[in-house]
């Protein structure tokens, strides 16, 4: 057995997008400890709760993260709704959902792309950012931004997307679903990119349930739960709801699961836009959130589950307003994850964990 | 299935057997947030199984003299939160698996949320005046009402109406005067201001009398 050295990776390391500092504890190439160091970029958005009424958050809520913005805003708006108990029309539900979708195959498209970087395949990553970009032009032509959309309010949404907008949107991801075929099957069966992931940073489903991880991460390990299931919106309203699982719990079950989410995604849009209804995409509401009421929800990111709290104080302001985000919730996943893999491996195992610190660090 | 959210008050020294309570019922650790309150930090612990989304809350910490628990003994999951509800709260977990002793997050200050902007106070004295107002304007409203009524009903109905009828010409006086003295102020307001700026006002407000003569006219 090899002398134990404590070897510092990151907050800036090539890998990283954002900045994750980790202590490794490793003997000869062998990780035996890892302890994480976040808290680099803390900006202490929550706070502004105060200073901005509850209409102007969904403003700050979807400037948390560039990637899960729309879903911050739908999980912010989504909590004040149930504090004031305000109904929102089925048809503002299904636009939600599926900007939603869209937002979850632009954000499994984007770490796809970070992946094959990271493990040396470069042109994979091209056509996955390409593809991404197809899925911003729709967000583009919907709601005029790409990456902060603002479409979301308490109460509905901003901005209808009518028959003619819906049937482009459709024969867009028709265009972007035969095109992205080819690039999942190079992930899943490409025998260089299997070498790379295969057996690499495994956990077990026990694991995975003891430590409470969620979103892909936990269900590349079998653990069958999506916050999607709960059937809230327009997710209650499709033909039947399943998560996509794998047994393997290893670098490689967590890309084959993203990359079949991409294809459900797809589906949940179509079958939506199928049964659009048309009662209205609803307003802002006027009313206040009453005075001590509080309000907790969760919402399926395309990290992992977030989780969402507001209370009341009878003012215009929320007294309080928290957002867990999956991150946070798979640090001890990503601990045990690192645990016993070569040092080679530690990129390769934090990048399929899709860590985002600035959701963590709000 | 819908989701079902319940929230609950706990005691600190229930927190470690409740958490034991939910790990061997097969519950996930959701989160664990902080409130800051006149009466001190609420911290709250959420844990889920299935549809179920239970939030547990140990109210008004004060955290100069008390210190909580971990739960990382049962839910590795809640180190981050721990520490995070340290760092920016300043609430003392004890026994965290892996403790940072405050240098999780760089903050520039102390305890960053335990601030109260001015903006959040005038927020809760401006919801408290208000919540009072509506207290106090319910009770003068149900209360002397009613027992005016019921004197009313047991008198003379000669005399309960000579009562209601100088009752009536009271409230018509006090109205008038109140009124006079609004038009009163708005002319020591109007003489105080630029001399074309107050000509435009009186302009506007006459159009609007005009206007509301009419509307009761036609409605006649």
């Amino acid at each position: 057995m090899g002398k134990a050295t404590v070897i510092p990776f990151g907050p800036q390391h090539p890998v990283l997008p954002e900045p994750l500092h980790l202590d490794l504890v490793v003997e000869d190439e062998r990780v035996i400890e890892a302890i994480p160091q976040i808290g680099f970029i803390h900006r202490g958005l929550e706070k502004l709760v105060e200073t901005r009424d509850i209409h102007q958050f969904i403003y700050v809520a979807e400037r948390i993260c560039g990637i899960c913005s729309f879903g911050h805003s739908l999980g912010y708006a989504e909590t004040v709704e149930d504090l004031m108990g305000v109904e929102v029309p089925k048809r503002a539900e299904y636009i939600r959902v599926i900007l939603h979708e869209l937002s979850r195959m632009h954000s499994h498209l984007l770490w796809m792309g970070l992946a094959a970087d990271a493990f040396g395949f470069e042109s994979l990553f091209m056509h996955c950012w390409r593809l991404r970009e197809r899925v911003l032009d729709i967000f583009e032509a919907t709601t005029g931004g790409r990456v902060i959309l603002s479409a979301v309010c308490i109460g509905g949404v901003n901005r209808d997307i009518d028959d003619v907008m819906m049937k482009a949107i459709i024969d867009k991801i028709d265009s972007i679903e035969s095109e992205y075929k080819e690039i999942t099957d190079t992930f899943l069966k490409d025998s260089s990119v299997k070498s790379r992931l295969v057996g690499v940073g495994h956990i077990s489903k026990e694991e995975a349930e003891a430590l409470c991880m969620v979103g892909p991460f936990a269900r590349a390990s079998n653990v069958a739960y999506d916050a999607r299931m709960l059937g809230r919106g327009g997710y209650g309203d499709l033909e039947g709801f399943e998560p996509i699982l794998s047994d393997e719990g290893d670098c490689y079950a967590r890309c084959k699961v993203r990359a079949l989410e991409v294809n459900q995604s797809i589906a949940i849009i179509k079958e939506l836009a199928a049964k659009m209804p048309h009662d209205g995409i609803g307003e802002k509401s006027k009313l206040t959130p009453p005075a001590g009421s509080q309000a907790a929800s969760v919402l399926e990111q395309p990290r992992g589950e977030c989780y969402y709290y507001a209370r009341g104080n009878g003012s215009k302001n929320l007294d309080r307003m928290r957002m867990r985000t999956p991150t946070s919730q798979n640090l001890a996943g990503m601990v045990k994850a690192l645990e016993g893999c070569d040092l080679a491996d530690v990129p390769m195992v934090i990048l399929t964990i899709d860590p985002c610190i600035s959701c963590s660090e709000r | 299935m819908a989701l079902h959210t319940t929230f609950e008050t706990i005691q600190t020294a229930d927190l470690l057997a409740l958490a034991e309570k939910k790990r061997d019922e097969g519950y996930r650790f959701v989160q664990m947030l902080c409130v800051n309150t006149e009466q001190g930090i609420d911290a709250l612990y959420a844990f889920m199984k299935d549809d179920r989304l239970e939030n547990y809350t140990i109210c008004g910490i004060d955290t100069a003299v008390e210190t909580v628990p971990s739960v990382t003994g049962f839910f590795l999951a809640a180190f981050p939160f721990e520490n995070e509800a340290h760092d920016l709260f300043g609430l003392n977990v004890t026994d965290i698996a892996i403790d940072f002793a405050g240098n999780f997050y760089k903050v520039a200050m102390d305890k960053p949320m335990t601030v109260i902007s001015p903006a959040q106070k005038a927020a809760r004295e401006k919801a408290a005046k208000i919540a009072a107002a509506k207290a106090a304007k319910a009770a003068g409203k149900d209360k002397p009402a009613d027992d005016i009524e019921a004197k009313l009903a047991g008198m003379d109905p000669e005399k309960a109406a000579k009562v209601r009828a100088a009752m009536e010409a009271k409230a018509a006086k006090e109205k008038a005067a109140a009124e006079s003295a609004k038009r009163d102020e708005l002319e020591a307001k109007l003489a105080g201001m630029d001399p074309e700026k107050a000509a435009k006002v009186r302009a506007a407000m006459e159009a609007k009398a005009a206007r509301v003569a009419a509307e009761k006219k036609g409605g006649e």
